[in-house]
């Protein structure tokens, strides 16, 4: 075991989990910087080898320097130390230029910042040594805005990683049914067959299974490869019923009712002919080939009602499972939240515009949900004048990209979150926005070809997922401690550790690498 | 269009009478509507006065679609005398009902409100329990209401009339006006418009009056004493307020105006639309509900503006598509002013209203069902005829069934089986999507007519007659006669020799006759299993097919079978008792006694009456735990809107079979795999959801969205489906449907290739007649979308006079049925012939009488591959 491993409190006690080194699946990783090597000027005397601590040189063989791994390379803040190999190198072979690439891809919510540092988590489960910024975007509002504000006393705070806890309980109401304990306050979202391969699933799932967490199968079936995981899958009903059985809703321990996704409310979803491959259309028990719509709303479901003889009927089917209603984030939300608590929901998850692929359209996107930030508080303070609060779990979805999104989300009052993208960018995703064509994934995630999926081994992208977990696992336990918090749920509805930039103007310093001991003990 | 000059100037003055009724909003303050959930509703019109006891089973039966936080109901038609005053009172008078939230405002409200403007003729508190808390379901204290019966003080209207220049209006019509300007202002001025509500009113109008609760929809009549009060109409609401703490009952429904109540399933996308289109004309909602704006709009429609109900309808629900262009021109050209006019007023999204109202001048009263264009709640209307003519409609039809029962029993004439039920097509050129019952004074007593929105009569045979109540006794010596000629017959235990001996006598019959021999029946199935499967099979077969009841109704014969049937399934050993029989009954009381099977084709006879609707107590689940003990076999009755039947299961349950008779519920068969499930009846909504395979046979019709994502499975409907039929079903669903579907039938279809192994869909646009005798329906599809979308398998329609037009089709073609199709489609329809006795040659193929080939009679359709998408699609390749 590691050294790094960090505690975690499952069902079956705590369980100590580390981090797995996991190198980039191609040979030039991304990078902000790249070190240049004059390979006329090299003379090969390994001087950059010996220097540089961070391995950006290594030999490749006898004689033989392998290309400089930039990625690894602290860029240009490197000039002041002594180790800075440009200076170093005596034959001035070596050149250090910001990546022209660098300023290509990402966006403003997913910067390449936060990219390549997610990707470094996934490396590594350490959070980068570079100047990357992780904890947050460009997007110049919602989480973007909001920063933590720590307390001066944490550098004494007694409490160690160990001690605090991340657990995330789902059943509340106490109806009889069996509790699902998750030791993250997370989850995976859906991901349907179809919309992702087989491989990158079985990631997912496999990194749940290790971190005591569920992942969603989406609407698209249940595939066969995932039935050993049981008790760590959610099986989503959505709109268009597509794979949905029996045996899968009796299968596992929590049943999703998708009545929309907040990255396309009120526009269903379509699979293309391109994208149904035999496998697919098999699951989907469709034709290859040929177009899939998933409607919009459940033809079934058109009021409150309506939904709560739905639960009711899942209920019946499996009566062990827990029931989540996801729905978007109308200016409603609020009471849509109390009428599926009423309606027997267990789970409320709120899913906000920021999430959602490259298969969602743009416009809706960014114009139709109301924003996540927005939407956790006003359900939560509606919940809590309801007298409810505390009988239902409250989930928060759409556009929750790092460990900082995870805590402060909760911190407006969510107990915890669904992630999605976060899981594909750890598997190298670059957020290229052509997910919805089988063969337009160059990385291998979101496709169904056979050919290309084999791009991504699962061992690979099972590591990949659990280092990005155990790195975020880190932080929220160095935020809590620094907040002098024990537990995730302490930090539940605490708006008052947050400051908003557009209202706060002094300067903020939240950064954990700064003051941070291994395992955040003093 | 010609203008009558007076009426227009007339509805213009009493809208400018109301302009000083503007309620006064601070800058930036903001209205934001009650979100109101779904909710079910139930109502029905009898030509006698009946107690409002009635409207109690179908409310508790309908608790699911509420949530215990708002219940009402409304009567029209009352009873002088329960009420203590006469009848010239009660027919002249406005019965003004007030809620007082707060009893200590009582004496300020009269004081301003009531003393100034009127002459009260009588007055007083509205009888109630002495203490609210004796009723466990309430958690909040009823407010004290007070009723007034009052006419305008002839000064003060004639003030009114100066005030507002509204000479030359008829008397009558300024002081409806006068009555529903006077509540508003007093809502406003103790509900609306103050922090804390203290009263508000609850009913206004002559002869109609409403009650709500904080609570279920029966604990208001419970707790106003009502459950004796008589009254021709009932109407009631289970309310499912998504906000929690409900103090008042304020957004309860029915909501009120003039001379009207209102309930309502559903909500509005457009509230606010509705609500500015209402101000422009000077009418203010103060409820901020969705089903205020509905009441203020039809009362706006319809008092102040003068439309016939027709044009009411029209502008609420505005016919359109192809059924638009199927109208008469003339109404077409009336329609197209009426939606250019009011289309902003008209409610976007799924409701379904339901009306009850008195219309004094034509001297009757009226139960209205209104559904939305694309018919997105469900809609049940039933209708029985006799002495006793009763109409009814309702969210769900077991809450009809109900209703019947429950008059049943308090009246020997009314039997628990309505002669019709059917269900409104939204905003249809057919119907129009609304139905209404009349109730009109008729040689002293009352006469209820129903009629559609364009005035078509909904009508009866008058010639078949309801059994008298009568139970002839059976002397020995003819008890032993019938018994051999009965016993004959029931070597056959497929029932099928007993039938047919039954249907072929029964035209001739008199009720003794068959009542008679259902006694005998009753008696020989307790000899032993033989014959008590024969006799089983036989009835259900009475039950099942259509043959002719000469002077009979069916839906006599029907009730008098299913009470046979029903003390047959009675008198089974219960479960575990040791007993030579196969059969095992199992019912709430014995529940927790079940265990495994006695012998490998046992049969348990479960009588889901007393079982929950849903939840961990629900007969379904005990299906399911009788199906993991052994049992295979199971024959459910006594249903009353029980859901999930033959949920449950899991894969793999071949061999399993469910008979299920009764009022069954939603849901069920969804999801079976494998197993068998035949519904003797009619059946609700929901049905067969994401099936995966087996068989489900439903002698009767379906509700809405009947297998929505199924994957496959047989399935045989003798009658006809609601909206949405199959929408998103993939795989190989093979589906028959003898009658037609509302609309949307297999929307977005999935199911691959027919010919390799897809899913398919047949239609027969067929009916019975009261003689039952099949005739083709008037149209094979009436609907405006049928396949649309789709993207695989096929539907097959029986249309020998082409009918079907490509403008009903979206993204479908019609193409040439061959042979190959005939081929793929006989086996069903054999099966068909066996299930329902539609002979393929004799009823299918034969057109007038003419035999003709498949080629002439059956239509295919298909999905086109559309343009748009192929080009994305090919882009890819």
């Amino acid at each position: 075991m590691s050294l790094l491993a960090e505690k975690i409190y499952t069902d079956e006690g705590p369980v100590a989990i580390g981090p797995e080194t996991t190198g980039c699946r191609f040979k030039n990783p991304l990078s902000k910087y790249r070190v240049i090597r004059n390979e006329k000027k090299c003379t090969k005397c390994g001087r950059c080898v010996e220097v540089c601590p961070y391995e950006v040189h290594s030999w490749g063989g006898q004689n033989i320097l392998r290309r400089p791994l930039s990625y690894r390379c602290l860029g240009f803040k490197c000039q002041q130390e002594s180790f800075y190999c440009i200076d170093q190198c005596p034959e001035n072979a070596l050149r250090l230029v910001q990546n022209p690439n660098y300023r290509s891809f990402g966006d403003k919510r997913w910067t390449a910042d936060l990219l390549l540092s997610t990707w470094w988590m996934a490396e590594f489960g350490t959070l980068p040594y570079t100047d990357l910024e992780y904890r947050i975007g460009d997007s110049g509002g919602g989480f973007d805005q909001m920063r933590f504000i720590f307390p001066r006393e944490f550098k004494d705070s007694k409490l160690s990683h160990d001690e605090i806890s991340l657990d995330l309980v789902l059943n509340r109401r106490a109806d009889g049914r069996p509790q699902v304990k998750l030791a993250v306050p997370w989850y995976g979202g859906g991901m349907s067959f179809g919309s992702i391969s087989l491989h990158t699933m079985l990631a997912r799932t496999q990194a749940a299974v290790k971190w005591h967490t569920l992942t969603c199968t989406g609407e698209g079936g249940y595939p066969e490869a995932l039935m050993p995981y049981d008790d760590h899958i959610i099986t989503q009903v959505a709109t268009g019923l597509f794979g949905v059985r029996e045996d899968t809703i009796q299968r596992v321990r929590v049943v999703e009712f998708k009545y929309a996704q907040g990255a396309k409310p009120g526009l269903g979803g379509h699979l293309l002919g391109d994208k149904v491959t035999p496998a697919v259309a098999r699951m989907r028990e469709a034709v290859a080939g040929s177009a899939l719509f998933s409607p919009f709303p459940f033809h079934s479901v058109y009021s409150v009602e309506d939904h709560k003889k739905h639960v009711d009927w899942i209920k019946e089917v499996n009566p062990r499972c827990l029931v989540s209603v996801k729905v978007s984030t109308p200016t409603d939300v609020d009471m849509v939240a109390v009428g599926s608590y009423d309606a027997g929901a267990h789970i409320i998850h709120l899913d906000g515009s920021y999430g959602g692929t490259g298969a969602a359209p743009d416009i809706a996107k960014k114009n139709i949900a109301m924003p996540i930030e927005y939407a956790i508080p006003k359900v939560h303070q509606f919940l809590r004048q309801e007298g409810i609060r505390d009988r239902v779990t409250l989930i928060a979805s759409g556009g929750i990209r790092t460990a900082f999104d995870v805590a402060k989300a909760i911190a407006l009052g969510a107990d915890g979150v669904v992630i999605g993208t976060a899981e594909m960018v750890a598997l190298e995703c670059t957020r290229c926005y052509n997910c919805e064509s089988g063969r337009g994934c160059p990385r291998g995630i979101a496709t169904t070809d056979p050919e290309m999926t084999q791009l991504m081994q699962v061992e690979w992208g099972f590591n990949r997922i659990s280092n990005m977990y155990y790195a975020w696992v880190w932080q929220l336990k160095e935020i809590l401690r620094r907040l002098g918090l024990k537990s995730i749920r302490e930090l539940v509805g605490r708006t008052d550790l947050l400051v908003h930039l557009d209202y706060y103007d002094r300067p903020v310093e939240d950064d954990l690498r700064r003051g941070a001991t291994l395992k955040g003990q003093q | 269009m010609k203008v009558n000059p007076f009426v227009y100037e007339h509805t213009e003055k009493l809208l400018a009478s109301r302009r000083d009724l503007r309620p006064t909003f601070h800058p930036g303050q903001c209205i934001e509507p009650e979100a109101e959930g779904g909710c079910g509703v139930t109502g029905f019109a009898a030509n006698v006065p009946v107690s409002g006891r009635h409207i109690f089973q179908p409310s508790v039966q309908m608790h699911n679609r509420g949530n215990g936080k708002g219940g009402g109901i409304a009567a029209v038609g009352l009873d002088p005398a329960s009420l203590g005053v006469s009848r010239e009172i009660l027919e002249d008078d406005y019965l003004l009902q007030i809620a007082f939230l707060d009893p200590g405002v009582r004496p300020d409200v009269e004081e301003k409100f009531i003393k100034p403007f009127f002459r009260v003729d009588a007055s007083g508190r509205v009888p109630a329990m002495a203490d609210w808390r004796d009723l466990p379901g309430l958690t909040v204290e009823p407010p004290e209401v007070w009723r007034y019966f009052v006419r305008v003080k002839t000064e003060v209207l004639q003030h009114f009339i100066q005030r507002h220049q509204l000479h030359g209006l008829a008397w009558r019509r300024v002081e409806d006006e006068f009555i529903s300007q006077n509540c508003y202002k007093l809502n406003q001025t103790y509900y609306a418009s103050l922090g804390e509500k203290k009263a508000f009113v609850l009913s206004q109008g002559r002869n109609i009056m409403i009650l709500k609760i904080v609570g279920y929809a029966e604990e208001a009549a419970l707790y106003y004493n009502l459950l004796d009060f008589k009254a021709h109409i009932w109407i009631a609401h289970q309310r499912y307020p998504t906000r929690g703490r409900v103090w008042h009952p304020g957004g309860a429904h029915p909501f009120a105006a003039l001379n009207m109540a209102l309930v309502h399933n559903g909500d509005f996308a457009n509230y606010h639309s509705v609500s500015e289109y209402l101000s422009q004309r000077q009418t203010y909602p103060l409820f901020l509900t969705d089903t205020e704006v509905a009441v203020l709009m039809f009362d706006l429609l319809h008092r102040i503006y003068g439309y016939p109900l027709e044009y009411v309808i029209e502008a609420l629900a505005p016919t359109t598509e192809r059924d638009f262009d199927l109208l008469p021109a003339k109404r077409r050209n009336i329609y197209r002013w009426i939606q250019t006019t009011h289309i902003h007023g008209s409610p976007d999204g799924p409701w379904f209203f339901i009306i009850a109202r008195n219309d004094p001048e034509k001297r009757r009263y009226e139960l209205i069902g209104i559904t939305d264009t694309s018919m997105l709640r469900p809609q049940v209307f039933a209708l029985q005829e006799g002495e006793v003519q009763i109409g009814l409609l309702c969210s769900e039809k077991q809450a009809i069934d109900a209703t019947l029962s429950s008059l049943a029993q308090e009246d020997p004439r009314i039997c628990p089986v309505a002669d019709v039920y059917w269900n409104a097509r939204g905003g249809s050129h057919t119907d129009g999507g609304a139905y209404i019952f009349s109730l009109e004074p008729h040689n002293g007593r009352h006469v209820l007519h129903c009629y559609d929105k364009f005035g078509v009569p909904k009508t009866l045979p008058w010639h078949q007659k309801a059994w008298s109540g009568e139970v002839p006794e059976l002397l020995p010596e003819r008890d032993e006669e019938l018994t051999a000629e009965l016993r004959s017959l029931l070597a056959d235990d497929t029932g099928r020799s007993l039938y047919t001996f039954l249907s072929q006598r029964l035209p001739k019959w008199y009720y003794a006759n068959y009542l008679e021999r259902l006694q005998v029946l009753t008696r020989l199935a307790q000899e032993n299993d033989q014959l008590k499967a024969a006799i089983i099979n036989g009835l259900t077969l009475v039950n099942d097919r259509r043959f002719d009841p000469g002077d009979k109704k069916r839906s006599n014969i029907i009730r008098l079978t299913m009470d046979a049937l029903t003390t047959i399934f009675r008198a089974t050993p219960t479960v575990g008792e040791e007993h030579p029989s196969r059969y095992r009954h199992l019912d709430w009381q014995s529940r927790d006694r079940l265990t495994g099977p006695p012998q490998a084709d046992a049969v348990l006879v479960l009588d889901a009456a007393d079982f929950p609707p849903e939840g961990d107590d629900c007969d379904a689940r005990y299906q399911v735990q009788a199906y993991h003990l052994g049992w295979k076999r199971f024959l459910v009755y006594g249903y009353r809107g029980q859901r999930f039947t033959g949920c449950g299961f899991g894969l793999g349950t071949d061999g399993v079979r469910i008979d299920v008779y009764g009022s069954s519920g939603d849901y069920l068969a969804s999801g079976i795999d494998g197993m068998e499930i035949y519904v003797h009846g009619n059946a609700q909504d929901q049905l067969g959801q994401i099936m995966k395979r087996g068989k489900l046979v439903v002698y009767g019709d379906v509700g809405q969205t009947f297998m929505y994502g199924a994957k496959g499975g047989e399935v045989y409907v003798l009658g006809n489906a609601a909206g949405r039929p199959l929408i998103n079903a993939v795989g190989r669903p093979r589906v028959v449907i003898n009658g037609t579907a509302l609309d949307f039938l297999a929307e977005s279809f999935m199911a691959g290739d027919v010919f390799k192994d897809g899913g398919f869909v047949i239609v027969n646009g067929l009916e019975y007649d009261e003689r039952g005798r099949l005739r083709r329906q008037a149209t094979p599809y009436p609907g405006s979308n049928l396949f649309s979308l789709a993207s695989g398998g096929a539907v097959y329609i029986r249309d020998p006079y082409s009918m079907v037009v490509p403008e009903q089709l979206n993204g479908g073609e019609l193409v040439p049925f061959t042979d190959a199709d005939w081929q793929l489609i006989k086996p069903y329809l054999q099966e068909n012939e066996r299930l329902f006795g539609i002979a393929i040659d004799r009823d299918l193929l034969s057109v007038d009488g003419h035999l003709r080939s498949p080629e002439e009679v059956y239509r295919k359709i298909q999905p086109v591959k559309l343009a748009i998408l192929s080009k994305i699609e090919d882009a890819w390749e």
